[in-house]
């Protein structure tokens, strides 16, 4: 029952460490995503069907949230060597194009033993809508 | 709590952590003998220990451990202190 960890490797990161960050949807970040993914959905690409569908306009893919939390944990925690293990996302309301997002982070645990941190986030629309939250486990390398 | 009733509780959450209804841990288990006991959901079981348990372990403890037994019995010394 070996451990893979770096036994030198030291966690900066404390329980209680909390992260504050904006994000905007811009028209350049969901055609990127279309691009990339090609996930081209009606409900994604059609202002008509998602009104029809219920909602505002056209829905801002979920996974572009976590986008914005893969720039949270590779370029905003204070150390670089780190490695997501684990993610869960929970969504409540759907993001449109050009929605400002708030997004809060918290160093729920830290595991010494494994070098593993725990964050849990939310992310919010108009500074309190909640949008989706979820947890993220992260190794340090 | 006995050893046994650890290993019980031990093995359940290694059926959730490795989402495998067949795996049955024992005293003299090892990584080698759980396929999907890698070094990535290594670190997830600890975890998952560590919080069923409400204990702590240190690095070297955990690279000390030579089965699940071992583990157990530490788990036992923790709780009871």
């Amino acid at each position: 029952m070996r451990s893979h960890q770096d036994q030198n490797s030291i966690i900066v990161m404390q329980k209680g460490d909390k992260f504050d960050l904006r994000f905007k949807i811009t028209e350049e970040t969901y055609r990127g995503f279309i691009s990339v993914f090609n996930d081209k959905n009606p409900l994604h690409t059609s202002s008509a069907f998602a009104i029809e569908k219920g909602f505002q306009s056209k829905v801002m893919h979920g996974n572009i949230l976590n986008g914005f939390i893969s720039y949270f944990i590779g370029e905003c925690l204070p150390i670089k060597n780190v490695v997501i293990q684990t993610q869960e996302i929970k969504f409540f309301k759907p993001t449109y194009l050009n929605d400002d997002l708030l997004f809060q982070a918290e160093v729920m645990d830290v595991f010494d033993s494994v070098k593993m941190v725990e964050i849990k986030f939310v992310f919010k629309k108009d500074n309190e809508v909640k949008v989706a939250t979820g947890k993220i486990n992260i190794g340090i390398i | 709590m006995s050893i046994e009733e650890i290993i019980k509780e031990v093995n359940s959450i290694f059926i959730d952590v490795l989402d495998n209804d067949e795996i049955v841990v024992q005293h003299e288990t090892i990584s080698d003998e759980i396929e999907e006991w890698d070094s990535l959901n290594h670190i997830q079981l600890v975890v998952a220990i560590e919080k069923h348990f409400k204990i702590r372990f240190t690095a070297a403890e955990i690279v000390n451990f030579n089965n699940v037994g071992e583990m157990c019995v530490a788990i036992k010394i923790k709780i009871a202190s």
